[in-house]
């Protein structure tokens, strides 16, 4: 079962929806949340270290959640940790990408803290097997 | 009332965001009409609707997704090189950005945003479907629907068999997702190309108040109704808000050591040491608290830059409607100047980058015809000059004619023969700030009928500010408006009648000279004096406070507000001082514009002296035997 100490790191250029995606977790009681602005400040705080979750947007600046996300799974120290793509991609492309280079779920917006909560309950049932 | 109960700090935190966002992407879109092959741009329009779209979902604003939705698509399509920007496409996607504005604004009154017009959709599917500027209406059939966006999920045979990757990855079967995004997206609407002219797409994007509009008395400037709601919060970099912390952190540490030493004291103890020590722990607090307020006021501190993204689209906009290649350049947009004056300016810049596009900047066979380049620049620049910020707005146009200028006054009966042949330049000039005046002998849709120019004055005065032009025929005009820093902090000359202190803004004060009786003279029933050439009415503060005058002046403060110049009769100084000003809540008494405290803890007003002024009406003025108050007791001076 998922421990509400839960680290996690909510990577979004729109400030306005990190706050969505925290008041959400918060919602499902996860109240230990950082947040990043793009793909290379949350690189730097991962490789910090002390982060479990990663939620990810797929389109910012500087580097997206994609490549993000690949440069996870490319790092011995982070590829263990579970990312989630929150994105309005609903393209086939899109999704069969996310699925490839090792997304763990992949939630299209606009969507509900019970769609979040379905879908971490999955990811965290994966990791526990 | 509201469609977003529950929603509202969202809302509000979506608008400020997307708001500005959608600056960018406008001033973009003019980026794009010159270089359409930039991917780096079509990248960053493409992203911003994106954004958008996201954001508005949560907010269930699905008219707002749908017009987000179509918009990003077509640039999906022209940064993978699928489809080329033209012309016509531009001017769709500039009807379908000024299409999200109003819906914004309609968000900012608590609503649901209607539907885009219909004919913008059937455009933009068009444009999708690479239809647009084809040179026929076409009608959206069957086949040109199915090029709508939103690819549906088709298996494909041969292909990868992503509908099981999808379904894993998302446990969802693909249409919910998909209904999801292709709901909103309505296929009936009417197929035909819109002839939406540019003045309308320019009147959604300058926006239009009831202060716009010919013959309006109220005050000017107004906010339309809901824009309150934005003005509540403010974005605050957090390594300054880090700095106020500490700094109140610290004289935390102090107030404990002065409490420390005052029982020490208390108790006897008076060495030199314990008072030493007291005076560095004074000192400290001081410099820590003069630190605070610097950092507080920081905090209100905003790059105009987010104001000047506003404009180069409203420009261009302009421009295009009036057959004019103009571009707006952008200079000091990082200066950084108070949040509310911000909001403040946005207005008056707005009315000063119409009047130059539209009466200063000629018609490009005009600028051929005078040697000029067939492109004309408007320079809007922010600059911080000592503790002032500076403003200009400047073109490079036909400039101001002085002699056209005050003929026109004189016609309008503004001002009399007499008045316009003493006038100079720099006061020739000034005569647009008068209500009631317009130059353009045609009234244009763009620049109204001469409302505008005194309203622009009158809130750039309302911020402390002032305004003035410089400008050379044939090559251009300049309005440069002079702001101070922040409005909280005013620096105020201590003006004394008998023992009583009152404070006057040192902003109108020019200088400071003694009343020397024998200067004075009498001009049509009024004292007056001669300061270098300039006859200047005598004005005392007695008379404007309704006091009874006791004794002869024996100074003048020379002051200079926007319609004159006078001379404050006074009876001696105590200082200036910068004065925190606090408001009288609930109670203004006329001619006072706030009160503050001084050093030695005197409770001192401040005089509102244009307030004052214009109660006093013709009294203001006294004789010169009033003023000197010949034919009574010499005065014990």
């Amino acid at each position: 079962m998922s421990d509400p100490k839960t680290r996690f790191l909510v990577v979004d250029d729109f400030s306005t929806m990190r706050r969505i995606v925290r008041n959400l977790l918060k919602e499902l009681g996860y109240t230990n949340v950082d947040e990043a602005e793009d793909g290379v400040v949350a690189m730097q705080k991962l490789t910090a270290g002390g982060f479990d979750f990663v939620v990810t947007d797929w389109n910012m600046p500087n580097m997206t959640g994609i490549e993000l996300l690949r440069a996870i799974r490319a790092n011995g120290a982070l590829a263990h940790l579970p990312v989630l793509m929150i994105t309005a991609e609903a393209k086939k492309e899109n999704i069969i990408e996310a699925a490839q280079a090792g997304a763990s779920g992949y939630i299209v917006k606009p969507f509900t803290a019970i769609t979040m909560a379905e879908k971490l309950t999955k990811i965290f049932e994966k990791l526990g097997k | 009332m509201s469609d977003f109960a529950g929603m509202e700090d969202l809302l509000q935190d979506f608008l400020i965001e997307a708001g500005d966002l959608l600056s960018g992407v406008d001033n973009k879109l003019v980026d794009l009409e010159r270089t359409p092959d930039d991917l780096g741009l079509l990248n960053e329009i493409f992203r911003g609707f994106h954004t958008i779209k996201g954001g508005a979902g949560f907010l269930n604003a699905t008219e707002l997704v749908t017009l987000c939705h179509l918009t990003e698509n077509l640039f999906d399509k022209l940064r993978t090189g699928e489809l080329k920007v033209g012309p016509d496409m531009l001017d769709v996607i500039l009807a379908a950005t000024a299409s999200v504005r109003t819906m914004f604004s309609e968000l900012e009154r608590g609503l649901q945003p209607a539907s885009a017009d219909p004919r913008l959709l059937a455009q933009l599917k068009q444009a999708l479907a690479g239809l647009l500027g084809s040179g026929e209406l076409r009608v959206v059939s069957a086949p040109a629907a199915s090029a709508a966006p939103a690819p549906r999920p088709v298996a494909v045979g041969d292909g990868p068999d992503w509908n099981a990757y999808y379904h894993a990855v998302t446990g969802m079967t693909p249409p919910d997702v998909l209904a999801v995004m292709d709901a909103p997206v309505s296929e009936q609407d009417a197929p035909h190309l819109s002839d939406s002219t540019a003045n309308e797409i320019i009147t959604a994007a300058v926006g239009r108040r009831v202060s716009d509009k010919p013959g309006y008395q109220g005050a000017g400037g107004g906010r339309r109704d809901g824009e309150r709601q934005r003005d509540n919060s403010i974005r605050v970099d957090t390594a300054r808000l880090d700095q106020v912390l500490n700094l109140s952190g610290e004289i935390g540490l102090t107030k404990n050591r002065l409490n420390a030493l005052r029982s020490d004291i208390l108790n006897g103890k008076n060495d030199t040491d314990t008072l030493h020590a007291l005076d560095l722990a004074v000192s400290q607090l001081d410099l820590l608290v003069s630190d605070l307020q610097n950092a507080v006021m920081k905090t209100r501190m905003q790059p105009i830059g987010r104001l000047f993204q506003k404009y180069p689209r409203i420009a261009r906009d302009l421009a295009r409607s009036l057959g004019k290649d103009v571009e707006l350049l952008l200079l000091g947009e990082e200066t950084e100047i108070d949040k509310t004056m911000i909001e403040d300016l946005a207005d008056p810049i707005i009315h000063l980058i119409r009047n130059a596009v539209d009466h200063g900047i000629e018609l490009p066979n005009e600028r051929l015809a005078m040697g000029k380049s067939e492109k004309s620049s408007v320079r809007l620049e922010a600059r911080q000059e000592g503790d002032h910020i500076v403003i200009i707005v400047a073109d490079d146009g036909r400039g101001m004619n002085p002699e056209k200028l005050r003929a026109k006054a004189v016609e309008k009966g503004l001002i009399s023969d007499e008045e316009a042949n003493t006038m100079d330049e720099r006061q020739s000039y000034n005569l647009v700030f008068l209500p009631g005046f317009s130059t353009a002998s045609q009234v244009s849709d763009v620049s109204g009928r001469g409302v505008g120019m005194d309203v622009v004055r009158t809130n750039i005065q309302k911020l402390n500010g002032s305004i003035d032009i410089r400008s050379a025929q044939g090559s251009g005009t300049e309005f440069i408006i002079s702001l101070p820093l922040t409005l909280a902090i005013l620096p105020v000359l201590l003006v004394c009648l008998e023992e009583q202190p009152f404070a006057v803004p040192l902003s109108m004060v020019r200088e400071i000279l003694p009343i020397d009786p024998k200067e004075v003279q009498e001009l049509g029933g009024r004292a007056t004096m001669v300061v270098r050439g300039e006859v200047l009415p005598i004005v005392t503060l007695a008379a404007l406070l309704g006091w009874p005058q006791q004794r002869v002046p024996e100074y003048g403060v020379l002051m200079q507000s926007a319609e004159q110049s006078f001379i404050l009769a006074i009876d001696s100084f105590a200082g200036r001082e910068d004065a925190v000003i606090k408001s009288l809540d609930d109670f203004r008494p006329k001619g006072v514009a706030g009160v503050t405290t001084l050093s030695n803890g005197q409770i001192v007003l401040i005089l509102d002296m244009k307030e004052l002024l214009g109660s006093m009406g013709d009294q203001k003025v006294a004789t010169r035997a009033q003023l000197l108050l010949e034919g009574r007791l010499p005065a014990a001076a």
